[in-house]
């Protein structure tokens, strides 16, 4: 899953601890420490209690990512999650009513030099110079009123680790972990970002993420070679566009359009937040009310429509770049919870985790084609998404020879069943990373708010790990011979460009 | 069509922002009183030592049916010769994948990895790494493994082999990305090609490696009397005991020479250096030679630090270069400590239409550091951030033995942490103001940047001495003639 977060350093485990499912021991114990309790406002609360060391972790997230946007506002998702940590009229200035003067402002020249910005090559160079300089001119006054990142300061003075925020496909995450003596601290600064962001320094922070991009995107040759694939794999459905944005759109984007983002989504009813740790919920429930139940609920998020048309035929990228090759391949395929997605996951890992994996022992052992050879799924699980493979061929052979070993794997799996062995190892190490999983506050966290924000209830978790542990070799096969075919899939490879430094 | 499109769309948005602008009931946390003071204690591993000499530590973690192990041993690529440079990584991942002398390394694979057990070991600098971790009902199963792989390997040929073809795959792919070509271009510099500290494994080094080496490598280091052994998790000690003594039984003592390396001298002279690439940032570090670790200032730097460069958006890296002036996603920078000397840098990947400026403003706020006090709000916000955040350091049992171990190794007193936030709680405005004067040298800064120098506002010669590496060159040299 593809994820882009606010702050590069921080770890970001969501799709570790959503990848691997639940084990019976623990996925019970767990079941007995969770109080849910939802708001009148439609905010859905669920606690976990750890009385190890006294520090709590708190993760929330709204059901939206960049599978909610459309063209012109990629990168919006994304853009709106940055701004989240800007401030509120009360939090991170020092006299609103002023500071409101410029912002508007701002928000004005911003706008038009947007607008020109947008046109490209048609644009009036000279009125976008003149508009910049106006704006930057504006940012420098503004400063005089703004207490610098005031979110983090208050955060960091109250001994907050772990401040960050993270926006993928399927959903916006929120995260930060606190000693156990600032609850209501949490409460009283999170349901105001939530309730009154204001979208301070926009333009600032654009320049940030056009940066961010470069970053993270095109100089990265795996991240670049998955945007290439999934333009292609996705012709309708918004999978199709990367998290972070298309360049064009980030260079664009306006205040008014990420806070009209924002209105739509943002909304206690499309909530759900997970706190775990040293807290004990008949004392937290009452702040919760007190700061969390005087947000408004909102409307319903829109309709989704749009459903990718099956496919008819293999698709084939190919593109150059300054760097060694590599290959993304994949199938359309179910999402969760259902049995192929299911027997994805163990089929996945049969054949790539792990060094007695099929793969790994015949490619990277034995023949040694490849570095490195991974499957999953991709790119999110709201909607259907794709069977992957990743690869990453070692010299002298070539991606041809990669991609066909992988497939020769893949028909073996069509032609036999996978051995009980295989399946019980699979099942054996699934059960035993969650149980590792549930070693963090920050991991029992993440695990609850997945379900509860994309699939409705928490417990369906335990779902999971029925679903993992019914799958048969029969299963297997039949998710292979249906799915695992040649009209279904798209491969790109990044070649290393001709003439490159 | 485009143009349009977003016209239309601000409009509408403009429509909603009026709606929901301003909003009431607003808050401020300066409405809070301060809460009560959090009383903790830091849970203590027992410390015991075993009839052949191995210290081990032990913390019990009742909560989860796991158990962690961790193994510390002397040694690693400090003390490797440098036309052997990478033999420490090689001898780790080899000691693990090529199994025992009883055990072949493929089938520790297939049995490790049905229980879902997992052993591994890391080549580091001055230290060889082990790690492994098991459902508790497997812990004597997996300090079996553990035990015969630390003390028997085999290290054949043929994993050897992979091993070392899987290393060059990755030095041909370690030019892909720009960060990390600067990063290596950096502490080459900053330590010297030849030194302990800088060099790097290349193909001509590894080819250099054989079976021999390895085993050579293993027997020098992987002693009883230099391993640390950690263990934590729901296992009793008496179990610990038990096992432990079994499975490390007749593994003799034997004496483990660690020469100092030689002292790390300053090179740093200021000098520019930059490799062309075609990519759209300016990717840089810059710094000279920091600091030893567990020195008499180590308190202030940490308070400097988290002022200068690792405080997050705290920090004046950031707020200046990323928060103000939106130059780049993400910089760091720091006063570290090492072994002999450690770094003091900054890095980061920065627009490259404002390289010039980007840079001038990071020696400002270096220069700002060294002439004038910061002010009340920072320092009180980097020790609350130190002190508060405290806490952290101990959340899960396994971090605790793994700090309490690393810190013992690295010669730190036994109450350094309980000496800690007193310590931090000393350090004054002055302090800072003298450790940015003692350990920054804005003159003596390197700087290598990968990119395009077309892209610059300035050319870089505008900034001082320019010294350009040819990476074509570089990397046509390092691969040797391609089959």
């Amino acid at each position: 899953m593809t994820i882009s977060k606010r702050m590069k350093q921080s770890c970001l485990l969501l799709a570790v601890a959503f990848a691997f499912g639940p084990a019976l021991l623990p996925a019970q114990s767990l079941e007995e420490k969770v109080t849910a309790h939802t708001l009148k406002n439609g905010l859905t609360v669920l606690f976990a209690e750890r009385h190890g060391a006294p520090v709590f972790s708190t993760l929330y997230g709204f059901k939206v990512g960049s599978v909610d946007e459309y063209p012109g506002v990629t990168g919006t998702a994304h853009l709106f999650e940055h701004m989240a940590f800007k401030g509120t009229p009360k939090i991170g200035t020092k006299d609103y009513e002023k500071e409101k003067v410029l912002m508007d402002k701002i928000a004005q020249v911003g706008r038009e030099w947007s607008v020109e910005l947008a046109k490209g090559d048609r644009g009036d160079q000279e009125k976008i110079a003149r508009l910049r300089d106006e704006l930057t001119k504006l940012e420098q006054e503004q400063k005089a009123f703004v207490v610098k990142d005031e979110i983090d300061l208050v955060y960091s003075n109250a001994g907050g680790t772990g401040l960050n925020a993270g926006t993928g496909t399927d959903q916006t995450m929120y995260i930060i972990s606190l000693p156990a003596n600032q609850f209501e601290l949490f409460c009283l600064m999170e349901s105001e970002r939530i309730r009154n962001t204001v979208l301070r320094e926009f333009y600032i922070e654009r320049s940030v993420i056009q940066e961010e991009r470069k970053q993270t995107t095109d100089a990265v040759p795996t991240r670049l070679l998955n945007e290439m694939f999934m333009g292609a794999a996705f012709i309708a459905h918004p999978y199709n566009h990367p998290v972070v944005g298309w360049a064009s759109d980030i260079n664009s984007v306006t205040l008014e359009e990420a806070q009209a983002f924002k209105q739509k989504y943002y909304t206690p009813n499309n909530c759900v937040l997970a706190i775990v740790g040293d807290i004990y919920p008949e004392k937290a429930i009452p702040l919760v009310e007190k700061y969390f139940g005087e947000i408004p609920r909102g409307e319903d998020p829109p309709l989704f429509r749009t459903v990718e048309p099956k496919q008819l035929g293999e698709r084939r990228v190919r593109f150059e770049f300054d760097a060694e090759p590599q290959l993304q391949m994949g199938f359309h395929k179910p999402t969760f919870p259902s049995r192929e997605d299911a027997a994805a996951s163990v089929l996945a890992y049969i054949l790539t985790t792990g060094r007695t994996s099929r793969i790994y022992k015949d490619l990277i052992q034995d023949k040694q084609l490849a570095v490195s050879v991974f499957a999953g799924s991709s790119p999110g699980v709201r909607y259907p998404n794709l069977f992957t493979f990743n690869a990453v061929p070692r010299y002298p052979h070539t991606l041809e020879e990669v991609e066909k070993a992988i497939l020769d794997h893949v028909e073996k799996v069509k032609a036999e069943p996978v051995s009980e062995r295989e399946l019980q190892k699979v099942k054996n190490n699934i059960d035993a990373s969650y149980i590792r999983s549930m070693s963090s506050n920050f991991g029992i966290a993440s695990t609850l708010v997945r379900y509860q924000l994309l699939f409705g209830n928490w417990k369906l978790f335990l779902k999971y790990r029925d679903l993992i542990n019914s799958v048969t070799a029969a299963d297997i096969m039949d998710f292979a011979k249906t799915t695992l075919t040649q009209e279904n899939r798209t491969v790109a490879y990044l070649v290393k460009k001709a003439k490159a430094s | 069509m485009k143009r349009a499109k977003v016209q239309i769309y601000a409009a509408f948005a403009v429509a909603l922002l009026v709606l929901v602008l301003p909003v009431l009931g607003q808050r401020h946390p300066r409405e809070l009183s301060s809460p009560p003071p959090l009383s903790f204690k830091m849970p203590k591993p027992v410390m015991f030592t075993l009839g052949n000499g191995i210290r081990v530590a032990y913390l019990q973690d009742t909560e989860l049916p796991l158990v962690w192990v961790l193994g510390y041993f002397r040694g690693g690529s400090l003390y490797e010769p440098t036309a052997k440079a990478g033999l420490a990584q090689l001898t780790a991942t080899v000691l693990r994948t090529g199994g025992t002398k009883t055990r072949p390394g493929d089938r520790i694979n297939e049995e490790l990895e049905f229980i879902a057990a997992t052993v591994e070991a890391m080549g580091g600098s001055e230290f060889m790494t082990t790690i492994g971790s098991a459902l508790k009902k497997d812990f004597a199963k997996l300090m079996e493994v553990y035990a015969d792989l630390v003390m028997n390997p085999a290290f054949p040929q043929d994993k050897l082999e992979l091993a070392r073809n899987q290393s060059l795959e990755g030095m041909r792919r370690r030019w892909d990305q720009p960060f990390q070509v600067s990063n290596m271009l950096f502490q080459e510099r900053l330590y010297g090609a030849d030194s302990p500290y800088g060099r790097r494994a290349k193909p001509a080094t590894l080819q250099a490696i054989g079976r021999e080496d390895l085993a050579a490598f293993h027997k020098r280091f992987f002693s009883p009397t230099n391993l640390m052994l950690g263990v934590a998790g729901d296992v009793p000690v008496d179990e610990v005991k038990a096992v432990l003594n079994r499975v490390f039984k007749g593994w003799a003592k034997s004496k483990v020479d660690l020469p100092e390396p030689a002292p790390l001298t300053e090179r740093a002279d200021g000098t520019i250096y930059y490799a062309y690439k075609d990519t759209p940032q300016a990717n840089m570090y810059l710094g000279h030679l920091g600091v030893r670790r567990n020195g008499p200032d180590q308190y202030k730097l940490d308070v400097l630090n988290n002022i200068f460069g690792s405080g997050g958006f705290t920090a004046r890296l950031m707020k200046e270069l990323r928060s103000n002036r939106g130059l780049t996603y993400g910089v760091y920078g720091g006063i570290n400590a090492g072994r002999d000397r450690g770094a003091f840098m900054v890095g980061s990947q920065l627009k490259a239409a404002q390289f010039t400026e980007a840079l001038g403003l990071i020696k400002g706020i270096i220069q700002d550091l060294q002439t004038n006090l910061v002010t009340d709000e920072e320092i009180e916000t980097a020790k609350n951030s130190i002190i508060n955040s405290f806490v952290f350091n101990f959340e899960q049992k396994n971090q605790i033995m793994a700090q309490v171990m690393t810190l013992k190794l690295q010669g730190f007193a036994d109450n350094y942490f309980d000496t800690y936030i007193d310590n931090i709680r000393r350090v004054t405005k002055q302090d800072v103001l003298e450790a940015a004067k003692k350990y920054m040298d804005p003159a003596k800064m390197i700087v290598t940047v990968v990119g395009d120098e077309k892209k610059f506002d300035k050319p870089l010669s505008s900034l001082g001495k320019v010294k350009e590496i040819d990476l074509k060159a570089l990397i046509e040299a390092e691969r040797g003639p391609q089959k």
